[in-house]
């Protein structure tokens, strides 16, 4: 009976319902796309790295997860240096630079011989590899974002550089250029940003490692494994802040709404209230039925956001096909749940009200 | 104190008619109920003094403003005395809590209004069955089936309100209001709104329950006309009862 009772009333006012679980599937799907698209980004970009085929990164001692933002403090000799250590397989210098002209994006630099020794070469969709000094590899997914095809003039850094093959996305970055060039261009002639090593069986990466940092003291040497690992919004404090805040907008929305929305209805059922009430229903009968209409528009809203999510990160793909957005079953039932606490939290006080109401005004409610 | 009532025995010998004593279903012993418009006190009731028998039927009757609405929602708990002994079925409802007095008035009150009061969101079936599961034993198809057919409820059941006319609705609300068994079924003016073939309807089917089943039945009334289907009329004037005669 109750379970009837409730689920009438809610589709009394079906577009007030309708509002109502409108604002809890933007709540949710706000949460869902937003965790979604910081873990995308970073889980890609981790992809990306673990794609090159590497089993060790050394960077400046000053870099961050961050490769791109590190600069290109290194001297290119040192991966001859790292070459002629035991167990190295291959080494290939890398120079990464920031763009954010016509977009953001992050260029690679890369010796196309060496890169090609450590991670097998890219899996060409169309074209051919770099062979002149101003030679462009793209990305499919890049070329797609820009409208990009084969023998397209490609103008960065004040400098137009020609696309001569287009290739699989997952492997470093999305956009390749010769290291040499690069370096000219940017002032960092003969500078690194990492050195990625191969190693001649995984299992030697430990000694690789222990080598290297005898041999530079100063730098940062890392597993790729270990990198992959790092990569989650929990180990950037920032990223988490940024979460945090996002989520709590959206709980605060969709809490307003549902007090807004609980409390209109507690107003315009007063009358309805007063009746229950000479029926001889108890205030706990009167807060359960409204916490139940609340729990039951919040789980309405619960689904419709997690199909708003899909066609949201549907759209997003369209529009920007290098985004990831990452939906995951963990964080599906945490915004779920999110959004119960926070409609429940936003229902209470109209609910309470409810049961203060005097019954003999509440029959005379017009 | 109970009211002494003789009962003669069919004996066919000379012997003493045997005496039992009926204590009323409800008492108003010197009642009073002050509202609080401000600073200033507003007496509605003052000092009444009200007794119903087990299956009587009583209509009350006065001028607006009276205080007649305000006996009727002492009596059902809905507000509380400020002064006096309100005793339903045994139960002093001055010194309960608003949760004792919402428990009695599931248990043993049921109150019909003028204006109906259904719940607007469920059906016919659904307003009388919402009436059961507050009382707390669930729907019973055998009593619903009983309350509706006497109340001519049958092809009704599946229609909300809005979809049936007044007198309609009204035999929903008597049927809300009867299907827990009440011991005291209150009417709030419930001819109010209807037509006299309705109101005569209504009457009527109040009569019934209260001959047949023997209801105790406490109406409140404006209409001259019910007083004829009640035993007695109360009037009330200024928040006393100014005499309580026998019907006609």
């Amino acid at each position: 009976m109750m379970g009837q009772f409730v689920w009438r009333n809610l589709f009394h006012r079906p577009v007030r319902t309708l509002i109502g679980v409108l604002a809890i599937a933007v709540e949710v799907m706000l949460v869902i796309t937003i965790v979604g698209l910081t873990s995308g980004m970073l889980q890609e970009t981790a992809k990306r790295i673990e794609g090159i085929g590497a089993d060790i990164m050394v960077q400046p001692n000053s870099s961050t997860m961050f490769i791109g933002f590190t600069g290109a403090p290194m001297p290119i000799k040192i991966a001859d240096k790292i070459q002629e250590l035991k167990y190295v397989a291959s080494v290939s210098p890398a120079l990464l630079q920031f763009n954010t002209s016509g977009g953001v994006e992050t260029i690679w630099g890369i010796d196309p011989v060496s890169f090609r020794q450590v991670s097998n070469g890219f899996v060409l969709l169309e074209g051919r590899d770099m062979q002149g000094p101003d030679d462009m590899l793209i990305d499919d997914w890049q070329a797609k974002a820009k409208h990009v095809k084969l023998g397209d003039t490609y103008p960065i850094f004040n400098h137009d550089w020609k696309v001569v093959g287009i290739v699989e996305h997952g492997k470093a970055g999305r956009i390749f250029v010769p290291i040499s060039t690069l370096g000219a261009l940017v002032g960092a002639h003969d500078k690194a940003t990492i050195f990625l090593v191969k190693c001649t069986r995984p299992d030697h990466t430990d000694d690789v490692m222990a080598e290297i940092k005898e041999l530079l003291p100063t730098n940062k040497v890392q597993p790729v494994k270990e990198y992959m690992s790092l990569m989650t919004s929990t180990n950037i404090p920032a990223l988490q802040t940024f979460i945090h805040a996002m989520i709590a907008l959206a709980v605060s929305i969709g809490l307003l709404v549902i007090f807004l929305s609980m409390y209109t209805t507690v107003l315009e059922r007063t009358r309805d209230i007063g009746v229950l009430k000479s029926l001889g229903a108890s205030n706990g009968l009167i807060v359960r039925a409204l916490l139940a209409e609340t729990t039951l528009l919040c789980l309405l809203g619960i689904f419709a956001g997690m199909g708003l999510s899909y066609a949201v990160r549907a759209g997003f793909l369209k529009l920007f096909p290098t985004l990831s957005i990452l939906i995951t079953p963990e964080w599906m039932i945490k915004a779920g749940l999110i959004a119960i606490i926070g409609a429940l939290v936003g229902a209470s006080y109209p609910a309470l009200q409810a049961t203060r109401k005097d019954a003999v005004e509440a029959l005379a409610y017009d | 104190m109970g009211i002494t009532v003789t009962i003669r025995t069919n004996s066919t010998e000379n012997t003493e008619p045997e005496l039992k004593t009926v204590e009323p279903i409800l008492k108003v012993e010197n009642v009073w109920k002050l509202y609080h418009a401000g600073k200033v006190e507003v007496p509605a009731l003052r000092g009444v003094n009200l007794d119903v028998l087990p299956g009587e039927a009583v209509a009350v009757m006065g001028p607006s403003g009276c205080g007649k609405s305000s006996l009727l929602y002492v009596i059902g708990g809905l507000a509380k005395a400020s002064r006096g002994k309100v005793l339903v079925d045994g139960n002093d409802l001055v010194t309960m809590t608003d949760g004792e007095r919402t428990k009695l008035r599931r248990s043993k009150i049921g109150f019909v209004f003028q204006r109906f009061n259904l719940l607007p969101a469920l059906s016919a079936k659904g307003n009388i069955a919402i009436a059961q599961y507050i009382h707390g034993d669930g729907f019973d198809p055998h009593r619903f089936e009983v309350v509706t057919k006497m109340l001519g409820l049958e092809g009704r059941l599946s229609h909300r309100p809005a979809e049936m006319s007044g007198g309609e609705q009204q035999r929903v609300a008597i049927a809300r209001a009867i299907i827990n068994e009440p011991k005291i079924l209150l009417a709030d003016e419930p001819t109010g709104n209807l037509d006299t073939k309705n109101s005569e309807i209504v009457l009527e089917m109040l009569r019934r329950l209260n001959k047949d089943l023997g209801q105790t039945v406490v109406m409140i009334t404006h209409n001259p006309e019910a007083t004829t289907y009640f035993d007695r009329v109360v009037h009330m004037r200024d928040g006393v009862i100014v005499d309580g005669v026998p019907a006609d």
